[in-house]
Formats: structure tokens, C-alpha cells, sequence
């Protein structure tokens, strides 16, 4: 294994709903309620959670028959090792891929939220610096810093419902259903793979310390991650109405904005949208660890650290040149590549090669892993 | 990828620190030598071994009325209880009336002699040592032994106040030079023959006294043979301090923040003791080392345990909000007034307004100015002799106060920022977490400068990056907190109350978890309710 690092069921679970949560309130609401209406909400709770429970149990029935052992590590040896290293390396490429399209969703909101006339440039090579920075420390720190973050993530969410639910009316969330399913499912089908982002699991599967335990942390997050989106969408559409919601480029940030609490409380939303920049940069990190990860076992280097850098800069060249200067190709790529590359890398790779482990009967059985 | 650039720099580096590897503290061939029995032979060799050295005392005497044998008692003057020698020592030397065949040395520390610490050595390295730090050596003719016993003088001070770790309710004793002083103070705490003291001598020529202080049991043996291992490792011609040994023990050397503590206060040693910590004293400076250390702990002051734990509690919280102050405040000061102004209330935003215009330097430049005359007024403050403690008050209060911002180099808020954040640094009881994040505002304020919000983020994120990273002996710095063992988070942000504080903090002191019984919340006892009960019912 390329990092040592060990961490508890507990981080784990901490760490994926940070993988998920920072992003998954950011673009998504107003793309779900575009299509699904004031359904939105039941897009969120059913089908895209379906979606994401589904990627979770493939990743740990296939992370489990390789307990000691990253995805990118073992799939030369289920698929073979030619196809296995290509594969591998496409993976590297995914990883990187996300990352960059992390950084550039990140610049975009900071410099709406904080710095509006920076350029994109400066602003993603200093978040870098933090990425890296904890990257290069291991992924038992990352874990740990995200047990300082996880909290005050949590709290700021818990104080924007908080704050803004005096605004709610529920008119704007009728009528149910009026439409059937079919918009519901297609609401779903264009965001639920920042649900599926949960695949980032092959990666962390092997630091778990008891890995019995996979199940449950597993579990909790994705039933945390189905509160939490539902309440955060729930609440916007409640708040502005399906209509507009669908205009907005961040809900959730106009939803900070629009906290007001007997004239005092005003100009909440840049002190929730720093714990939304702490939840980002360690979100960041884990996909920059993986990358950096998958890169070095692709590779065979022995040292994971010495990928960091070139790693981190393909992903600021990737950013600036495809997204963070071109917005359109940004909201393209969103919703219209993005479903069926997401959908092909979270679900239907993994499915596939965990079906060739099952018939070649390669890793561990399921008998073993009970035993381990 | 570049390991091939650095290994010539390492090859040459090597280089250079094996070339001469006893320059630290030489010594000459004569010392290794045994000592002889004749006693003008050992006299010179003793001239020549303390050829620069004028103190040195040599009394030839005779030892014995009837037949009497040549003896010199040497020693080095200022460093000896000249009463104590004159009136004990010689007084019970020149009463002896017959001295035997053989084995005079033996005789003398078993007859006469009236100290239990004598002992015979024959080796003049040893015996040269003794004798510089302050033992009388007894030659007679015709032994080869040399009886070295010690007559040292009292050189230490009074047990005084703390100075540096002042509280209002606790214990008001201090420690003070004298490692036997120090190790009296915690023996007294601590009455129990679990307490194990181990000594070291550190330092070629300071040979400096080290006892390692812990509960025997109650620290992981891998941890004492690491911290035995830190502490033979060293090889320095001098300690001066306890920071100087802290420097070669750490395990973060290149780190802002310092993973050991240092306390003045017995009361405070005690208590980490208890808790499964190591101690470390030092001989000649007041200050103990503690390891392994945490972020928690340096928060901790003994008077959160004095005083009732809903107040205790919220000083925690006040002092956990301080630090965050005086870390962040000048460098959120400088990002609302530079790029966030959105975030003043309207009226607050034009009284700042106002009171700026006049100010010709930007935000930073404004904030940057302050911080460094401030930080210059408390070095001066420390270093100025008392008697000239008035001057400071009012030169920092008046001139830089009041005529800086009259004469319109800093705006009166600026100095309200400096002033909360600097009055905020001093509720930190550890001084080495004060210091650290003293230094740490100032990046704040670049990255403030740069980014606004944005870069203090990013900055915070590093350093607590760097800070989840860090550990002192196998413990991580931050532990309660992250990683996050849930029964110790009733010492770390708050304290709860003292019965409900069963269980020693796990990473520490986890050999023995149990601190005391459970339900020893105070109340009626059972049998006590039981009468009551019966009492009612007879009613």
C-alpha cells in the first residue's frame, strides 16, 4: 500500500459525506428543480439515493475481496494485466479529471462569493496549495483535519435551515406529483452522480482499520447524504419556489443570502460560505489523494508524494483551459457529458469488474472476507 | 525523481559533521588514570589536572594521634559549606586516635565519616568530575581508594510564587533551580512508591541533572524507552535550559507549534503525572517539561479544576475563542476592510469610513504597522528593568495610543484590534502556544492581504493540515479532538464536573483507564435515602 495511513470507521464515514456533500448543494438544486419541479425533492429522496446505495454496494462487494489493496491496484489482477493497467490509468485520468472539475466549480463560487474580480488562475493555485499541502501529509491527516471540519460543515448547514426557515412556504411545493414519475426520474438522471461520487470508496476501502465495519459507516453516509440533500433542496424550493430556483446558478448561496433575521442578522452568507471552503478543500484533497494514488499504483512508483505536484498541475491547466474560463462549455460538459461519464465510471465499471471477480474467482470470497 | 540531486548534497553534509566528533568536550589522557598510593604522586597529578583552577583547596593533615598517616582533604573552595567541613567533617577526622593496619578508607566511611553518601573511587576522571561539581575528596598515603563525600554548599533560593504561570485559586509554589527542591515539591504530591524517578546526566562539561518524573505502570514502556533513547541520543557540551533539551527531543523539529510543554507549577506537574504524562526536571531552571503534550492540554490551566466547572467551563470556551482571536482578528480586520466591506453593519461601516480617511496606508500596511509596534512594546516590556516599567506604560499608552491615531497614522480601530488581540494572546496558559500563534498571525495577515476570506481559509486549512500531522511521542497534537475519542471531550472545550471524570484520557494514560470510582456524584448515600424513604412511608 502506498500510504500507510490508517483511519477508523468513523473517518471514513466523516470523509465520504465530504465527498459528496460541498458539491452536491451546489449546482444540483437548480438543475432537479428545472426538470422535476416542485417534485425536486422526491428526486433527491428516492431514485437519486436508489442510485447512490446501489454504487455503494458495489464498491464495498468488490473494495472487500481486495481488503489490503487500492482499485487501481488490484484490477490488472482481475481483468488482466494489460487491460487492467489501461483501465487503471484511465482511472488515474477520471480522478484528475473530477478533481479539476471540483477546482473549477470551486473558483467559480468564490469568485461569485468572495473575490469578484480575481481571475480564476490565482485563486485555484492557492486553494492548491492547502490541497496539496494536506495530500502530501496523507490521507490519515486529511482524515483527521475533516474530523475538525465535519462538525462546523454541519453546524453552518444546521444554522442556514435554521435561519431561512421562517422564509418556507409550502405553497410552492405543491402540487405532488402532479406530473407522474417521468420528471422526478429525469430530474434525477442529471444529478444523481454527485450522489454516485461515493465510488471514490475504492480508493479509501484499504486505510479502513475494521473493515467489518464498512457496511455500516457505508450505510450511514448515504443515509446522512439522503437527509441532508433532501432538506437542502426541500428547503431552497420551499424558500424561492420551483420556478426560480431553477434560474439561480447557486441556490445555496442565494439561500445564505437570503438569511434575515430582525435586521441584525444580515450578510450571514460569507461566514457559511467559509465552512463550505473548508468542506471543498478536503473534498479536493481526497480526490488529489486518490489521483495522486491511483497515478503511483498505475506507475509502480514506490512513493506516492512524487505524483503530487505534476498531478496538481495538469488538474489547474485541465481547469483553466476546458472550464473555469468558459462557462457554457462548464454548464455543457454539467449537464449533458457528466450523467453518462459519471454513470459509466461510479456504476457500470466497477459493476463489470466486480462481475469478472465474482466468475474468476479472483480476491477473496465472500467466506473469507467474514473470516478477515 | 530527484533523489539523485540530493544525494550528493547528503554525501557532502555527512562529511562535514563526522570530521570531528569529540570537539564538543575533549578531555586529556591524564584523567583516565588510577590514582596512586603515594600521596605526594597523587598531588601533583592533581596540580596538573586542575592547573588553571586557583580555588582549589589542598589541606594536608594528619590523620590519627598515634601513629599518624599523612591525609589531604581537597576540594574547590567556593563550592563547599565551609561550617559544615570545618565542624563535622575535620572535627571527626582529627579526633581519631588509632587508625588501622589495612583498609583504612573502609574503616573511615563505616567508623567515622558522618555522611551516608561517602564512596571510594579510584579513578581520577571520576574523581576530578566530583570534585568540580563540588565534593570533598580525602587522599590518605598508602590507599589506593580516594573517599570522595559531599559538603556542598546550599545554593538555592526560597520556594517562590510562580511568576509566569500566576493563578488566583491553587497551590502557590513554584518551582526553583534545585532539581532536589523540585523533585522534594512533586515527592510531596505525590507520596507513593509508584512515583519512579530516573536520572540522567546530560552536557560533556555541564553534566547537566535530568530525572525523568512518571507513574510507574501508567506509561506504555515503549514511550519511556523512546524518551530514554531522545535523551542518551544527545551529545552537547551544555543544557543551559530545559527549551534547549526540548529543541533535540522533539518530534516535529521543523514545527511553528512546540508538541512539549514547559510549567513552573509542581501542582500542574502533579496533575499530568497523574494523568499518565512523563515529566522532565531539569537541574538549574524552574521549568519542567511535560510529554507527550496536546493542543487540549495547553488550553488547560490549573484553575479550571479549582474553580466550579460551569465557570471552568466557560472560561474553556473563552479561552479556545481567545486563541482563535488572537490568531485571526488582525488578519479578519484587514479582509472585511479590504475586500469584504459588506460584512460591517451599515453604521459601523461609515464611523470606520471616517475615522480612515485621514490614514494614508491600506489596511494591511495599517495592521502590519500596529502588530510590530505592539509586538516591540511587549519585548521591551519584558527586557526594561522594573523601575522603568512606568515609562513603558505610558509610551506605549499615550504615544503610540493616543498619538498615532491624532497624528493619523492608525485609525482608533485599528488600535481597538491590536489591543483585543493582544490582551486575547494572554489567556493562553502555555507560553509556547501563545508564542506559536503570535508568530502565525502575521501569514494570516499576508494571506488576508492577498485573498481576503478567502486566503485566511486557505491559510487555516494549512495549518490545521499541519496540526492534525503533528505528534509529540506517539501522541497526535490535537488527540480528543481529531482523531475524536468521544470520552475525552469532557477536559478539551469544556470541563465537566470532577465525578463525572472517570476515565483517564485514553491515549495517554491508557494503561490504567480507571481515574477514580464510578458514582461518586455527591448525594445521599443508599443507605441514607433508604431511612428517608421508610421515614416518608412511615408518615
Amino acid at each position: 500500500m502506498l500510504d500507510n495511513g490508517r483511519i477508523s470507521s468513523i473517518q471514513l464515514s466523516m470523509l465520504l459525506f465530504m465527498t459528496e456533500a460541498p458539491t452536491a448543494i451546489l449546482f444540483p438544486p437548480s438543475i432537479i428543480a428545472e426538470q422535476a419541479g416542485p417534485d425536486a425533492w422526491i428526486s433527491v429522496l428516492v431514485p437519486i439515493s436508489l442510485y447512490g446505495f446501489i454504487v455503494a454496494l458495489i464498491c464495498i462487494a468488490l473494495a472487500r475481496r481486495y481488503p489490503k489493496q487500492v482499485f487501481t491496484e488490484y484490477l490488472p489482477d482481475i481483468v488482466g494485466w494489460l487491460p487492467g493497467k489501461l483501465l487503471a490509468l484511465v482511472y488515474t485520468l477520471v480522478f484528475i479529471h473530477i478533481a479539476s472539475f471540483i477546482l473549477a466549480e470551486c473558483s467559480l463560487f468564490i469568485r461569485t462569493a468572495f473575490l469578484r474580480e480575481t481571475p480564476s488562475l490565482p485563486v485555484v493555485m492557492i486553494i492548491l496549495i492547502a490541497v496539496v499541502y494536506g495530500v502530501f501529509l496523507g490521507i490519515e491527516v486529511i482524515a483527521r483535519h475533516n474530523e475538525l471540519v465535519f462538525p462546523l460543515f454541519i453546524l453552518s448547514m444546521f444554522l442556514l435551515i435554521v435561519l431561512v426557515a421562517n422564509n418556507i412556504d409550502l405553497n410552492n411545493l405543491r402540487p405532488v406529483l402532479a406530473k407522474g414519475f417521468i420528471p422526478v426520474l429525469s430530474g434525477s438522471y442529471q444529478t444523481a452522480i454527485f450522489r454516485g461520487e461515493i465510488f471514490i470508496l475504492l480508493m479509501l476501502f484499504p486505510y479502513l482499520n475494521q473493515k467489518t465495519e464498512a457496511h455500516k459507516s457505508v450505510m450511514t453516509v448515504m443515509i446522512m447524504m439522503m437527509i441532508f440533500a433532501t432538506t437542502i433542496i426541500f428547503v431552497t424550493i420551499g424558500v424561492f419556489g420551483p420556478l426560480v430556483t431553477s434560474q439561480l446558478t447557486f441556490p445555496y448561496y442565494s439561500l445564505a443570502r437570503y438569511i434575515s433575521l430582525a435586521k441584525i442578522l444580515e450578510q450571514m452568507e460569507l461566514y457559511l460560505v467559509i465552512f463550505w471552503m473548508a468542506g471543498i478543500i478536503v473534498k479536493l484533497a481526497i480526490f488529489l489523494h486518490s489521483a495522486c494514488i491511483a497515478a503511483a499504483s498505475t506507475f509502480n512508483f514506490r512513493n506516492y508524494r512524487m505524483t503530487i505536484i505534476p498531478i496538481a498541475i495538469i488538474s489547474t491547466v485541465v481547469c483553466e483551459a476546458l472550464y473555469s474560463t468558459n462557462y457554457l462549455n462548464f454548464i455543457n460538459f454539467f449537464k449533458n457529458i457528466w450523467p453518462l461519464y459519471g454513470l459509466s465510471f461510479e456504476l457500470i465499471v466497477p459493476g463489470i469488474v466486480l462481475l469478472v471477480a465474482i466468475i474468476r474467482r479472483k480476491g477473496l470470497t465472500s467466506s473469507a472476507q467474514t473470516k478477515s | 525523481m530527484f533523489e539523485w540531486l540530493f544525494r550528493g548534497m547528503k554525501k557532502s553534509l555527512k562529511n562535514t559533521r563526522t570530521k570531528n566528533p569529540a570537539a564538543y568536550g575533549s578531555r586529556s589522557q591524564t584523567e583516565s588514570r588510577e590514582t596512586s598510593s603515594e600521596l605526594d604522586q597523587n598531588n601533583t597529578v592533581l596540580k596538573e589536572i586542575f592547573d588553571h583552577c586557583d580555588v582549589l583547596v589542598v589541606h594536608e593533615f594528619s590523620l590519627g594521634n598515634i601513629d599518624s598517616i599523612r591525609s589531604m582533604l581537597v576540594y574547590l573552595g567556593p563550592l563547599v559549606d565551609q561550617d559544615m567541613l570545618q565542624k563535622n567533617l575535620m572535627g571527626s577526622l582529627l579526633n581519631v586516635n588509632e587508625v588501622p593496619k589495612n583498609n583504612i578508607s573502609d574503616w573511615l566511611i563505616s567508623r567515622i565519616i558522618p555522611s551516608g553518601e561517602a564512596r571510594k573511587e579510584n579513578i581520577w576522571e571520576r574523581i576530578a568530575n566530583d570534585i568540580a561539581a563540588g565534593m570533598v575528596a580525602l587522599f590518605i598515603n598508602g590507599e589506593n581508594f580516594v573517599i570522595l563525600l559531599p559538603v556542598m554548599e546550599d545554593l538555592k533560593r526560597q520556594i517562590s510564587q510562580p511568576v509566569t504561570e500566576t493563578t488566583a485559586r491553587g497551590s502557590q509554589s513554584a518551582f526553583n533551580e534545585d532539581i532536589r527542591t523540585n523533585i522534594a515539591l512533586l515527592q510531596k504530591r505525590l507520596p507513593t512508591t509508584r512515583l519512579a524517578l530516573k536520572n540522567f546526566k546530560i552536557g560533556e562539561l555541564s553534566k547537566t541533572e535530568i530525572s525523568m518524573i512518571y507513574l510507574k505502570g501508567y506509561v506504555k514502556q515503549e514511550l519511556l524507552e523512546e524518551i530514554e533513547e531522545r535523551l542518551n541520543r544527545i551529545k552537547i557540551d551544555g543544557i543551559p535550559e530545559s527549551g534547549y533539551l526540548e529543541e533535540f527531543i522533539q518530534d516535529n523539529p521543523w514545527s511553528v507549534f512546540s508538541a512539549i510543554d514547559s510549567t513552573e507549577r509542581p501542582d500542574r506537574l502533579a496533575g499530568h503525572i497523574l494523568e499518565g504524562h512523563v515529566g522532565l526536571l531539569i537541574n538549574n531552571t524552574p521549568f519542567a517539561l511535560i510529554l507527550p503534550m496536546t493542543l487540549v492540554s495547553q488550553i488547560q490551566s490549573p484553575e479550571d479544576y479549582s474553580n466550579r466547572y460551569w465557570f471552568s467551563s466557560f472560561i474553556r470556551l473563552l479561552r479556545w475563542g481567545a486563541l482563535l482571536f488572537s490568531a485571526l482578528l488582525p488578519s479578519f480586520y484587514i479582509s472585511v476592510i479590504s475586500y469584504h466591506q459588506e460584512l460591517i453593519p451599515l453604521p459601523l461601516l461609515l464611523s470606520i469610513a471616517v475615522s480612515r480617511e485621514r490614514i494614508p496606508f491600506p489596511g494591511f500596511l495599517e495592521a502590519l504597522i500596529m502588530e510590530l509596534t505592539f509586538e516591540i512594546l511587549r519585548e521591551a516590556g519584558v527586557r526594561i528593568p522594573k523601575s522603568f516599567g512606568q515609562t513603558i506604560s505610558i509610551v506605549g499608552a499615550i504615544v503610540i495610543g493616543q498619538a498615532a491615531v491624532m497624528a493619523g497614522l492608525v485609525s482608533p480601530i485599528m488600535v481597538i484590534v491590536v489591543a483585543l488581540t493582544a490582551i486575547a494572546s494572554y489567556t493562553i496558559p502555555s507560553s509556547s502556544l501563545a508564542n506559536s500563534v503570535r508568530i502565525l498571525r502575521f501569514p494570516f495577515m499576508i494571506a488576508a492581504a492577498f485573498m481576503g476570506l478567502f486566503g485566511m481559509i486557505v491559510g487555516v486549512s494549512i495549518i490545521s493540515y499541519h496540526l492534525c500531522s503533528l505528534r509529540s511521542f506517539g501522541v497526535p497534537y490535537l488527540s480528543p479532538l481529531a482523531p475524536l475519542s468521544y470520552g475525552d471531550l469532557k477536559d478539551t472545550l469544556i470541563r465537566a464536573p470532577a465525578w463525572k471524570m472517570n476515565l483517564r484520557p485514553r491515549l495517554v494514560g491508557g494503561l490504567e483507564p480507571q481515574r477514580q470510582h464510578k458514582n461518586l456524584k455527591p448525594g445521599p448515600s443508599d443507605n441514607r435515602t433508604k431511612i428517608i424513604q421508610r421515614r416518608i412511608r412511615g408518615k
